[in-house]
């Protein structure tokens, strides 16, 4: 038999080019411009979405330096909003309120996840697995609102928790309208996206590290510490990022679970808008909100994937 | 499992961990079990134990026009919307697979960035803009901002499957003879048709479900979960269980169609050699 | 240009971007030959290919099919039909439907649509499975759909990008000779592009070997395999044994001066200029003693050996480093001693030798 030179296995087209150049056999591309064809099937998205995304919040910025006369906005580049808002204690409290509660709810989230994400990764059979990943999609085919109501029924003062707690002898514990009640409201809310989350980034590890780690004497405890949570740990980062996202801008579980108490940015939104057509204040609270959750977002992608090469 | 694997396992590490997995799904599906439950349940403030089995709940959403006048809304928005996302996202999806062209990233931001943005802020922003253009309080603007938030999620369903495509079946069908177009409909469309009709469905089901940004741009036409939210605002009543029942079927009739396509035979990639 | 050329590049580049894949291409294909484009990963091939499918447009320089040049001419209005190292094959469809694509997209109605389509399953040997999915075809089922889903327009090229890459080695020989004879009997002209010798030096007409984006050789396989013509191509080849050094003047003859000692030249070279000589393992032989007469002889000890069918190879070290092949029979073998560290000689006729270019 001749020997075949450099006999690589690698499919042709994709690696003919070095890393970097654009390979030819890979990409169906044939034109390097976009043509009426290409435009058909990129343009309709995109102008929707600046139609109806983007222009919408550089509106709200717009709207933020209107001024209210007589309860009707009038079209002014004045500062006058920015100023009260910024200048209200009620909105710095409701702005550390909301901060705060927003990460105790993602730490929380992510704590509570973990064990489940690692139990549903490494301890299941392939087919539960999946049935696992399956009932944890359920939740967001249900409608949050109520999910939210139904939690009114266990937690109220007659309702199904203080009941048995009765039957016992215990209560009854005022749990609604209480920040446990919010805390409750925000894990319905983020608990199945970042266990599902977390449990794709533990797909991913490669089993034979965590055979190394025990084939080195590392314990299983230690092996979870020293290789799965560090192997694992841009998702982890990111399913926290939801949690805080998701938390930091619902308004249902703050309003009919923590009773509006106390005020979150989203409560302060729906209430200044309800009162005196508020607008422009209300568009503040939301553009100082969107910087907040960038600021946060940059942050933690930045953590997510430092020391990684992209 | 490997042996290996075995040997290190400590069973009653693996018994907390089932139990805890027990526990988790409990707490997730605690509150739909429980507005399943007690939507047939005759008492006014439910609470245990339960009272007598009762369809008045029911009996009470079915004889309210309001709440119908909403079901109508809420299927034909969903419907329409499903529809449009599923387009724009393909049209998105397309381009993402096929194409490299400068601001690309940009591209990708405006497509995938609006479900990352509070509901609250969106609905906000929304119907400050379309009340200035006019096109508030009605089912179109529902339309509108439902498709904002949709469109992102038909994309990244039908871009999986396009990435699951060969990447040479286009640039084949070229090389017989079809045109680009003709490679569209005989090659790109067939092979994402599972995707397609899965997006569809799941947009339409997670178009039941969005409320928030409906009310804060929706006027008199309201959808289902806009008339849930007037219940929960006013006075709470148990109706609210049966209606979300009621939707949830419906939903997840839709997404458990949308999981037989996207994971049925007719989905299923080519075994490599 | 001939009357029987094909296709010709006339000075064909392509660039991507800064990356150069293909430079200054200057060659013909003829009609009705089997041509193998051959090369490792990135010699530019497969662009080579793609340009001629018109997948790829050339950056400079003229592409001519029949004459008429065809830059500009999209994939699909052109007749050249490409076998996918993928096959790509549409999952969607069956196998006839595979079949008849290329047809359809060209309007033939149906009833002559299946005809055609019928005549090339046939052919292939696929008439049975034509009903059923591609998923539930073997390797090399595969392969002859692809076959015939390219074949079914009748058309005076073909196209083929490693089309035998992914089947087991027993199936890739049974495929080869089925191109071959396919070939014959068509008459159509086979542009195989492969990065395995065996493959293009046993189905080829002619074979064109790149690197880096340029040919370093065009001919028959004896010709490339006898008398390689750079000092890249002995080395792909990895046949031959080269010997680098200086020409002198030595009597009548010339000499090259290598590390390896001094080496008779049969002519060719110029006095003063460096040089490099190729012999090809077969024609290198191996004694105990230093062979008498005008040979080259180069003392060496064995390093390995191995077996390959009915002939071995003999790996072979000289003093300063240098490996040196030889390749024989067994039965050539059988009397000389082949321990490792065994000392030899190992020799050659200074006919036997080739100079190469440097590059």
């Amino acid at each position: 038999m001749v020997p075949e030179p450099q006999a690589l296995t690698l499919p042709a087209g994709g690696a003919s080019l070095p890393a970097g150049a654009p390979s030819a056999g890979v990409r169906p591309t044939m034109r390097r411009r976009i043509s009426l064809y290409g435009m058909t099937f990129a343009l309709p998205l995109l102008i929707w979405q600046i139609l109806f995304f983007f222009f919408p919040l550089v509106f709200l910025v717009a709207l933020s330096f209107w001024t209210v006369r007589n309860f009707a906005m009038q079209p002014d580049f004045d500062t006058v909003n920015w100023a009260t808002m910024y200048g209200r204690t009620v909105f710095w409290q409701a702005y550390g309120t909301t901060l705060a509660l927003a990460a105790a709810a993602s730490v929380l989230t992510s704590l509570l996840a973990f064990p489940a994400a690692y139990a549903i990764a490494f301890k299941l059979s392939d087919s539960a697995r999946r049935w696992a990943i399956f009932l944890m999609v359920i939740p967001f085919f249900t409608s949050y609102l109520v999910r939210v109501y139904s939690w009114q029924i266990f937690l109220s003062d007659n309702g199904i928790i203080n009941v048995i707690l009765g039957w016992v002898g215990l209560g009854p514990f005022p749990m609604l309208n209480t920040v446990l009640a919010t805390m409750i409201g925000y894990l319905t809310l983020s608990f199945p996206l970042v266990v599902l989350l977390q449990l794709f980034s533990l797909a991913f590890i490669d089993r034979t590290l965590i055979e190394a780690a025990h084939n080195l004497r590392c314990g299983r405890v230690r092996t979870v510490f020293e290789v799965v949570i560090p192997s694992a740990r841009t998702g982890l980062v990111i399913a926290a990022l939801f949690a805080f996202i998701l938390s930091f801008g619902d308004f249902v579980s703050p309003i009919y679970l923590g009773g509006g108490d106390p005020t979150t940015l989203s409560i302060l939104i729906t209430d200044t808008t309800k009162s005196g057509q508020q607008w422009p204040r209300a568009a503040v609270i939301a553009l100082t909100m969107i910087g907040t959750l960038m600021v946060v977002a940059f942050a933690a992608v930045k953590f997510a994937y430092k020391g990684k090469s992209t | 499992m490997s042996g290996a694997a075995d040997l290190n396992r400590n069973r009653a590490v693996d018994w907390a961990l089932m139990v805890y997995i027990l526990l988790a799904y409990a707490f997730v599906f605690a509150p739909i079990a429980a507005s399943f439950v007690f939507s047939f349940n005759s008492d006014r403030f439910p609470s245990l134990p339960l009272g007598e089995f009762s369809l008045e709940w029911y009996r009470a959403v079915a004889n309210d026009p309001l709440v119908w006048q909403g079901a109508r809304n809420t299927l034909l928005v969903g419907v329409a919307v499903g529809v449009i996302s599923t387009v724009l996202g393909f049209g998105a999806a397309y381009t993402d697979y096929r194409y490299r062209f400068a601001g690309k990233q940009v591209y990708l931001a405006l497509a995938l960035l609006p479900p990352t943005i509070p509901v609250v802020i969106l609905g906000l922003a929304m119907l400050a803009y379309l009340s200035r253009i006019n096109l508030s309080g009605n089912a179109l603007s529902v339309i509108i901002s439902h498709v904002v938030v949709c469109a992102p999620f038909a994309m990244a369903i039908i871009r999986l499957r396009l990435s699951q495509m060969d990447p040479a079946l286009e640039p084949a069908a070229w090389n017989l003879g079809a045109s680009e177009w003709a490679a569209m409909r005989h090659v790109i469309i067939p092979f994402c048709a599972p995707a397609i009709l899965g997006a569809l469905f799941i947009t339409m089901a997670v178009s039941f479900d969005e409320f928030a940004v409906a009310w804060f741009v929706s006027g008199l036409n309201e959808t289902l979960p806009v008339k849930v939210l007037g219940f929960l605002q006013g006075q709470v009543s148990p109706r609210i269980n049966a209606i979300g029942t009621f939707v949830f079927i419906l939903s997840m009739k839709l997404v458990i169609l949308a999981q037989l396509l996207l994971s049925g035979r007719s989905a299923r990639v080519p075994e490599k050699e | 240009m001939t009357r029987d050329t094909l296709v010709s590049f006339e000075g064909v580049v392509k660039r991507f971007g800064a990356f150069v894949a293909v430079q200054k291409l200057d060659f013909e294909i003829k009609k009705g030959e089997f041509l193998a484009i051959m090369g490792s990963s990135g010699c530019g091939k497969t662009t080579t290919l793609r340009m001629l499918a018109g997948l790829e447009a050339p950056t400079e320089g003229v592409i001519r099919l029949a004459g008429k040049p065809i830059n500009d001419l999209p994939t699909w209005c052109r007749d050249t039909p490409m076998v996918w190292q993928s096959l790509a094959l549409f999952p969607f469809l069956n196998v006839r439907e595979n079949v008849e694509f290329a047809l359809k997209m060209r309007g033939v109605g149906k009833a002559e649509r299946r005809r055609r389509a019928e005549h090339w399953l046939e052919r292939m040997q696929i008439a049975e499975f034509a009903e059923r999915n591609i998923s539930q075809l073997s390797g090399g089922q595969r392969q002859r759909v692809a076959l015939a889903r390219s074949l079914v327009v009748e058309p005076e090229i073909l196209l083929l990008d490693e089309p035998l890459s992914a089947l087991d080695a027993a199936l890739k020989v049974r495929m080869q000779s089925v191109l071959k004879n396919l070939q014959r009997e068509t008459g159509i002209t086979f542009v195989y592009v492969t990065h395995s010798q065996s493959e293009a030096f046993s189905m080829a007409d002619r074979v064109v070997i790149m690197s880096r984006g340029k040919i370093e050789q065009i001919g028959t396989p004896q010709e490339i395999y006898r008398t390689p013509r750079t000092r890249f191509v002995a080395d792909f080849l990895g046949s031959s044994n080269l010997f680098t050094g200086t020409v002198r003047k030595a009597g009548a003859g010339l000499e090259l001066d290598s590390p390896v000692g001094r080496l008779r030249l049969a002519g060719g070279a110029e006095a003063g200029t460096s040089a490099t000589i190729t012999v090809l393992d077969t024609k290198t032989h191996l004694s105990v003693a230093p062979p008498a007469g005008n040979v080259n002889a180069v003392p060496v000890r064995v390093i390995g050996e191995e077996f390959v069918g009915a002939t071995a190879t003999v790996y072979l070290e000289t003093a300063q480093g240098q490996e040196i092949r030889v390749q024989k029979g067994h039965d050539e073998l059988a009397d000389l001693p082949l321990g490792i560290g065994q000392p030899l000689f190992a020799w050659w006729m200074p006919e036997d030798a080739h100079l190469v270019a440097e590059g």
